[in-house]
């Protein structure tokens, strides 16, 4: 029973993805009740999390004969609970627009909650095949995912640019992999760890391996110049689904990517950090500057998440305890607010099929709460006091200026200010313009709400007192 | 033997044909044969470490295992998506498919 409480949130997420897709067979008219059954999954499996997380971090030491395989520490406990309320907090704001838009219920939530089994799983594994196939379930799953609105050939096209890239790059990804294990002999994190270096300059396999690495797991999160699926893949798929996709795989992503380069490849340091360093900022401007043009919403959305990946790989290039820190804090924060503004866009876009900036057009006078509510996650996105992304990017400065990288945190600042206009333009939209006649009116669901509340809640919260998250993630670092 | 270096040279040869296979095909179906062509790459790497490290516990093959298992979920699902497409772009070349920008 003992061994059977580490495996539990995976038990209850699989339980309940199969019991939807099950279901989807014979409710045909009650698809709310498939919605229920996911959230109710989402959230035992939140709950089930507690007794582990009670255990302190000790919990990894009741595991002896799985110790290299899996960990339920602190590490794994923190990604597991972002993963289930991202998820969560998407399938909270999705019903009404997969009510209008008739897409296949059944489908969305099994494989929502398929895909959210594979990130909790790559949050645990210390092995880079369980590893591989929890990057493979959320990855095949995205794929589906984004083509799920077959009525639409954007969504299809999505899915076909996602999908050729996806598959491209996790073979590249796994060819690295495929030589760690041939030159370390081992395939557990602690085994690679042990054994694993790149010699000087970087030539030889080793330095092969590593380039591999991070050009695969370089797609995965949406680092330049792996970036070109993000803004097409991300304004093609169904709005729910890309809300999904800009947060989920993405930490996912994040999670294997610390702790593979933390716990297995420690003795290359020297060598992948400079790599990061240098990929992160390009991935800041860049998505930055591309942002700046853009007048459809969930393609400006693309690049300011690609422009996000750049200052949480900042954090990695550090690869001090600080660095690690402050960049849980920043995925963390980037979470809830990012999700909380794609429920608002979700609400827009379930009658408004374009998300184009004209769509926002007087949302102020229409519902002024809601456009209050966006304009605060976007200053959170900026990184405004008082909110989380402020502090988000203060720890992330501050790690870097403390481990001497004065020119990656002038980067940074300099990309907080070059965000300013493009979040900018959707506010003046909202609060100058007055709404056309013509467009429908926005309706806004319970879930919207909830979601939209859950992330005000966070992003000033932690903005006036970031003091709990904060002593999490140093928990969770100094578990490491 | 076969030495290492031989079967090093051959996947990294292997892999790098079904790479610019991939990156030059337009025809989709020949992008996703391109990256079978690297996995297989990949499978032969798994399996020739796992003889030359004289692994016990067969790490390398068991990890074949799963690539083979997932490259033919990953190949289905891809084919859906190419049958979704087909039925709106009358075709699966992907120069033509673009109604969004690249």
């Amino acid at each position: 029973m003992a061994v059977a409480l580490h495996f539990l949130p995976e038990l209850i997420v699989l339980a309940a993805a199969l019991l939807v897709a099950l279901l989807d067979l014979w409710l045909e008219r009650s698809r709310q009740v498939l919605h229920w059954i996911a959230l109710a999954g989402i959230a035992l499996g939140l709950a089930s999390l507690a007794p582990l997380a009670l255990r302190g971090p000790a919990g990894a030491e009741a595991l002896p004969v799985w110790a290299e395989l899996w960990r339920t520490d602190g590490f794994a406990l923190f990604f597991k609970a972002l993963f289930l309320v991202s998820t969560g907090l998407v399938l909270l704001a999705d019903r009404r627009f997969v009510e209008e838009r008739r897409l296949p219920a059944g489908e969305l939530y099994a494989m929502l909650l398929f895909a959210t089994l594979g990130m909790i799983m790559m949050a645990s594994s210390h092995n880079l095949m369980v590893i591989y196939i929890g990057l493979e379930l959320v990855g095949i799953t995205g794929y589906a995912l984004s083509g799920l609105d077959k009525s639409d050939p954007r969504s299809s096209e999505a899915a076909l640019k996602y999908f050729l890239l996806g598959a491209v790059s996790s073979s590249i990804l796994l060819f690295g992999l495929s030589l760690v294990y041939g030159l370390t002999g081992s395939l557990t994190l602690e085994g690679i760890g042990r054994v694993f270096t790149v010699p000087e300059g970087g030539v030889g396999l080793a330095g092969m391996a590593v380039l591999l690495l991070l050009v695969g797991f370089g797609f995965k999160i949406a680092a330049v110049p792996f970036h070109m699926w993000v803004p097409d893949t991300y304004q093609g798929s169904p709005t729910p689904v890309t809300a999904f996709l800009s947060v989920g795989p993405k930490a996912a992503g994040f999670a294997a990517l610390l702790s593979l380069f933390v716990t297995g490849l420690p003795q290359a340091t020297s060598f992948w950090r400079p790599l990061l360093a240098g990929v992160a900022v390009l991935t800041m401007t860049l998505g930055n500057l591309a942002a700046l043009s853009q007048t459809n919403l969930k393609r400006l959305m693309g690049y300011s998440s690609i422009s996000h990946t750049g200052y949480v790989l900042a954090g990695l290039a550090v690869a001090t305890p600080y660095g690690f820190r402050a960049m849980l804090f920043y995925l963390a924060a980037y979470a809830f607010v990012n999700l909380a503004a794609f429920a608002i866009i979700i609400a827009v876009g379930t009658q408004r099929q374009a998300h184009e900036l004209a769509d926002y057009r007087g949302l102020g006078q229409q519902n002024t709460f809601m456009a209050v509510a966006l304009t605060i996650f976007f200053l959170s996105l900026i990184g405004i006091p008082p909110t989380a992304g402020f502090f988000g990017k203060l720890y992330l400065f501050g790690a870097a200026i403390e481990q001497g990288y004065v020119g990656l945190a002038l980067v940074m600042v300099l990309n907080g200010v070059l965000s300013v206009p493009y979040y900018y333009a959707v506010i003046k939209e909202m609060f100058m313009g007055s709404p056309e006649p013509s467009a429908p009116p926005v309706t806004w669901p319970w879930g919207v709400e909830a979601a939209v509340i859950a992330g005000l809640v966070v992003a000033l919260g932690l903005g006036l007192g970031s003091d709990p998250l904060l002593r999490a993630a140093t928990a969770v670092v100094n578990a490491l | 033997m076969v030495p290492q270096s031989w079967v090093l040279v051959f996947t990294a040869a292997l892999f790098g044909l079904g790479l610019w296979g991939s990156l030059r095909a337009t025809n989709a179906v020949r992008i996703l044969m391109g990256i079978e062509l690297m996995l297989n790459a990949i499978n032969v790497n798994l399996v020739a470490f796992n003889r030359y490290l004289a692994d016990q516990a067969g790490q390398g093959q068991v990890f074949a295992l799963f690539v083979m298992t997932i490259a033919a979920a990953e190949a289905a699902v891809g084919l859906a998506i190419f049958v979704s497409l087909a039925r709106s772009y009358k075709g699966i070349n992907v120069d033509k498919i673009n109604i969004l920008k690249w």
